[in-house]
């Protein structure tokens, strides 16, 4: 592959820096892979420079002084691109597309400081990155968001979901944790929840389930959702009592959330684990979980084997603990670590997980308690990275990558949370049953010329999200434009093909700022950008 | 009728006849389409003979009520007493009433309100059937629970994510091999009933559907992203590829300046624009072979004589337009349309002269091969408490699935039963007129 050329300059350099970080088993483990990887010698070899020595003083300073940036993706004109189309197909650019909503010139020079395992740690540790900007925005602008239902319910429902979603959709564009982002959509999904079934009490789910454990511990997320009000009135758990059993909650559980469909329980323990979880309830308008004693079932249960002793009906507040040992139980099983293992890594890494990946994560998930940058860590290994093939980019991570690449002005999001991401088939917190958002190429596949719309409205509105188009007109070329596109929505990798296809759209008429729109729209349309 | 049609399959004539397809296709993709469609800008089916009659099989028109349509003022029971004594303020008037609002009667026991008038000549003529006290078996009260499981085929499975006319379509091979566009719904997303369809497009109107952007670039922009995605994987190439080929097939329809049969004329509605849009894309030959259309506003909770007269009066006048156009005009093709809701509501009105969500509620089912002129119904009592489910809901005492696995059988001539409507066992309730499938089978 040919290095590409920037506006009649000399070939690019590699400004990919060392990275000390790289431990030597992952390097091995690296090194191995990269030679039985059919035509990644390029990019192996890359890579192994990439991951070659470096003084780690440097740069634990330049990732601290990194971390304490706090702006928002740079506004000024996008730079040119400066690196080869070759290192698209490369473990760490593979590895930014995964792990962010998209990319963008900032995340690519990141990344690249950084190194392949650098820069993992850093998203993997976003706690420690400071996101006060994007955090203060959103507190000022999209208040509903941060409230809780004993607020929210008294407000305009209409409102609460707008500025929800808005908030929501604003975080995962422009927050500078983007793979805790990713993960709290994951997440999101796992334990999905539609808005309209539950309304205000959605909002501190999703704050106190997905986004509060979307980078700790698995089993805490089961048992904060087990607690949320909205999973519970979402699955009918708040109509589960002794008199009148209703399964819903108890079958998702194990359905959905921890063990699998194929997790080895019968209808029987549905049954019983529905018992368990008699009286796990919400006090009035959803505030807050309750447990209710009258309602509970008191008798003995056995779930998947596990004898769950009776208790006496003055137990009060204990019989919580039949709910509560059923859920560790649950998490710790073995079909747990492999059920949301495999789901994992489908979700960062490909469709079809190999058997091996799945067993090495799932041991990962057994040995760690559930810990999900661990698991993260054993999916998202160079080797496995330059192996997976490509994934389709959801209609919201297709906005998402959009919304970074042009970084427009905020004037009226909610024209895309609302209109836009519903044409799209994807609106934020809409899907209905309990199992959230597929994550399938031939689900989405169909959609588009809804895409190529999208792409077409925000490279052209003016009252909703307008782009700066002369961001990409610093050097005002076809080249120069395309360089500049390139910049921005592939950190320089554009492939070739899609590079000359967009300068020769761009020289087939006048080149002005209408065709420079076009541009910028066919780039976000080309099939290309809907892969990561 | 139907059958001689059917008899009639020539399906050499089929290959040999130059369709508007293959004439769109030798012309030249894009461009050569608006080249076309300059030169014969009048509505074509009007002006050439179409061949896609020959089909053996009918076009599917499903029609979903959204929020529990009340089944007791779609076809009112005014032979039931308890019907008025339950709905004091919002019954229907008997048919020998002086009110100027009773119902028409269908039967002895059963009438149309006014509102669905336009729907008795299709009655009469033995084209529409109304199968009462049907609907979702499983017991759920909740809009969002029982619309997905209806439309999905199967009640309470988290893993069955297609829906029963996408796996129709998926099982059944394409009425034209070279349909670019097998099924439509008329909304921004994919509606689950059509989840899981080849060739099958949300496009919310056909008449606008295409790229963005300026007209002057349009083609040159359509032609980019056909060489783009020529050359990306699978599925996403073929899925651009038939959207593609699917805006400019729209495009050259000019279904605005379609002109229905038969003196039809549509309501200005969304749905009577929407049959408008699908019956000008039956006639137009281009291998539809399903669309899906909604109409929403049916929970009617309180003030519901006001709600429902307006909801009724969008669905009977467009439903009376295309049966006018599509099914009274004589056209060949077969249509079967199936209008179906969520559940009905409580027989027994409420203190806001509303009505709960309740239970069973009533079909339509209306083509030249519904076995129609008929109310049908499965042990149907009277409204007194002691016969309702929970003492206060018509009772679902005819499976909706044995009324879509009918027509997908012997209307659609698709035996995959099991796949369509898995873990069902449907129950024939001799909704069609005659069977299609032992033909389908032989060609």
């Amino acid at each position: 592959m040919s290095n590409l050329k920037v506006d009649g300059e000399s070939e690019s350099t590699n400004p990919v820096e060392p990275d000390s970080v790289e431990s030597s088993t992952s390097r091995r483990r690296f090194f191995a892979a990269s030679a039985s990887v059919a035509a990644a010698t390029l990019v192996g070899s890359r890579e192994a420079k990439a991951q070659g020595s470096g003084a780690t003083e440097t740069r634990r300073d330049m990732v601290r002084s990194i971390l304490r940036k706090t702006t928002r993706p740079e506004t000024g004109p996008a730079k040119s691109a400066q690196v080869s189309a070759a290192a698209y197909d490369s473990a760490l650019s593979k590895l930014v597309r995964r792990i962010t909503n998209g990319v963008t010139a900032d995340e690519m020079t990141l990344a690249r400081k950084l190194g392949f395992n650098g820069y993992l740690e850093y998203q993997l540790n976003a706690s420690k990155i400071d996101d006060t900007a994007v955090q203060s925005y959103v507190a000022t602008t999209y208040p509903y968001a941060l409230m809780d239902s004993a607020q929210l319910y008294a407000l305009d429902l209409g409102q609460v979901a707008s500025q929800f979603q808005q908030a929501t959709l604003y975080r995962a564009a422009f927050s500078k944790r983007q793979l805790y982002e990713r993960m709290a959509e994951f997440f999101s999904d796992h334990f999905n929840i539609e808005y309209a079934t539950v309304e205000y009490m959605k909002v501190p789910d999703e704050r106190d389930v997905a986004r509060k454990f979307a980078l700790g511990k698995f089993p805490d997320m089961v048992r904060a959702s087990a607690h949320s009000p909205a999973m519970l009135e979402y699955l009918d758990n708040t109509r589960n009592s002794r008199n009148n059993i209703n399964e819903n909650y108890a079958r998702e559980l194990m359905e959905l959330h921890t063990v699998g469909v194929d997790g080895g329980y019968t209808q029987t323990d549905v049954r019983e684990l529905s018992r368990c979880l008699t009286g796990w309830t919400i006090a009035s308008r959803g505030v807050a979980f309750t447990f209710v004693p009258n309602s509970h079932d008191w008798n003995q249960k056995v779930v998947m084997g596990q004898v769950i002793p009776a208790q006496p009906t003055t137990s009060g507040q204990l019989g919580m603990r039949d709910g509560d040992m059923m859920i560790d139980y649950l998490v710790a099983h073995p079909n747990t670590a492999r059920f949301i293992s495999k789901k994992m890594i489908k979700w960062l890494l490909r469709y079809d997980p190999t058997d091996e990946q799945l067993s090495a994560v799932a041991s990962v998930y057994s040995s760690s308690q559930g810990d999900i940058p661990s698991m993260i860590r054993a999916i998202l290994t160079p080797a496995n990275l330059l192996a997976a093939p490509a994934k389709y980019r959801r209609p919201y991570t297709f906005v998402l990558a959009c919304l970074r690449a042009t970084n427009p002005q905020m004037l009226r999001l909610q024209n895309v949370t609302g209109t836009q991401l519903r044409t799209l088939g994807q609106s934020l917190f809409a899907w209905g049953p309990p199992d959230g958002y597929p994550d399938t190429a031939d689900y989405w596949s169909g959609g588009a010329l809804p895409r190529w719309n999208f792409a077409s409205y925000l490279s052209t509105n003016t009252a909703d999200v307008p782009v700066d188009i002369n961001r990409f007109l610093a050097v005002n070329t076809p080249n120069g434009c395309v360089d500049a596109i390139n910049a921005a929505m592939f950190g320089g990798e554009m492939p070739d093909t899609l590079r000359s296809q967009l300068v020769t759209y761009a020289q087939g008429g006048t080149f002005n700022a209408t065709r420079a729109r076009e541009v910028l729209a066919l780039a976000m349309s080309s099939s290309t950008f809907q892969w990561m | 009728m139907s059958e001689n049609l059917h008899d009639n399959c020539a399906c050499n004539e089929y290959n040999e006849l130059a369709t508007r397809r293959e004439f769109l296709q030798k012309s030249g993709g894009a461009v050569g389409a608006v080249a076309f469609a300059a030169a014969f800008p009048e509505w074509l089916p009007q002006v050439s003979v179409s061949d896609f009659y020959i089909a053996n099989r009918d076009v599917v028109v499903s029609i979903f009520l959204r929020g529990g349509a009340d089944g007791l003022s779609l076809c009112v029971p005014f032979g039931d007493p308890e019907y008025y004594t339950g709905r004091p303020t919002l019954a229907i008037p008997r048919p020998d009433s002086s009110d100027p609002n009773k119902a028409i009667a269908l039967d002895n026991m059963f009438g149309l309100p006014p509102n669905l008038g336009g729907l008795y000549p299709a009655y009469q003529a033995g084209n529409l059937a109304v199968v009462h006290g049907s609907g979702l078996t499983f017991n759920t009260r909740s809009h969002f629970d029982a619309q997905r499981f209806m439309e999905v085929g199967k009640s309470n499975d988290p893993t069955v994510q297609t829906g029963w006319l996408g796996r129709h379509l998926a099982t059944s091979t394409p009425a034209r091999a070279d349909a670019s566009l097998r099924a439509i719904g008329f909304s921004d997303g994919l509606v689950d009933t059509l989840k899981g369809g080849p060739k099958t497009l949300p496009i919310p109107n056909p008449a606008s559907y295409g790229l963005l952007g300026s007209t002057t670039t349009r083609t040159a922009r359509m032609n980019w992203l056909q060489t783009d995605y020529s050359a990306t994987i699978e599925p996403a190439k073929t899925a651009a590829l038939d959207a593609i080929a699917t805006i400019n097939l729209l495009a050259t329809l000019n279904l605005n300046a379609y002109v229905p049969a038969n003196g039809a004329v549509y309501p200005n509605t969304g749905l009577g624009r929407g049959l408008r849009n699908t019956a000008g894309l039956i006639k137009a030959d281009i291998g539809i072979e399903a669309a899906h259309l909604d109409v929403g506003g049916w929970d009617t909770h309180t003030q519901q004589a006001g709600g429902m007269a307006t909801r009724m009066n969008e669905l009977g006048p467009a439903l009376a337009a295309f049966w006018q156009d599509c099914v009274a005009s004589g056209l060949q093709q077969n249509i079967t349309v199936v209008v179906i809701s969520e559940f009905g509501r409580n027989v027994r009105e409420n203190g806001g002269a509303g009505t709960d969500h309740g239970r069973g509620t009533a079909i339509f089912a209306l083509g030249r091969g519904i076995a129609g002129g008929r109310v049908i119904t499965h042990n149907w009592t009277s409204l007194a408490r002691e016969n309702l489910q929970d003492q206060q809901d018509l009772k679902v005492s005819i499976d909706y699935r044995d009324i879509l696995a009918e027509i997908v059988q012997n209307r659609l001539g698709n035996g995959n039963l099991a796949a369509i409507f898995p873990g069902f066992v449907p129950t024939f309730r001799g909704i069609t007129k005659d069977a299609v499938s032992g033909r389908i089978a032989a060609k």
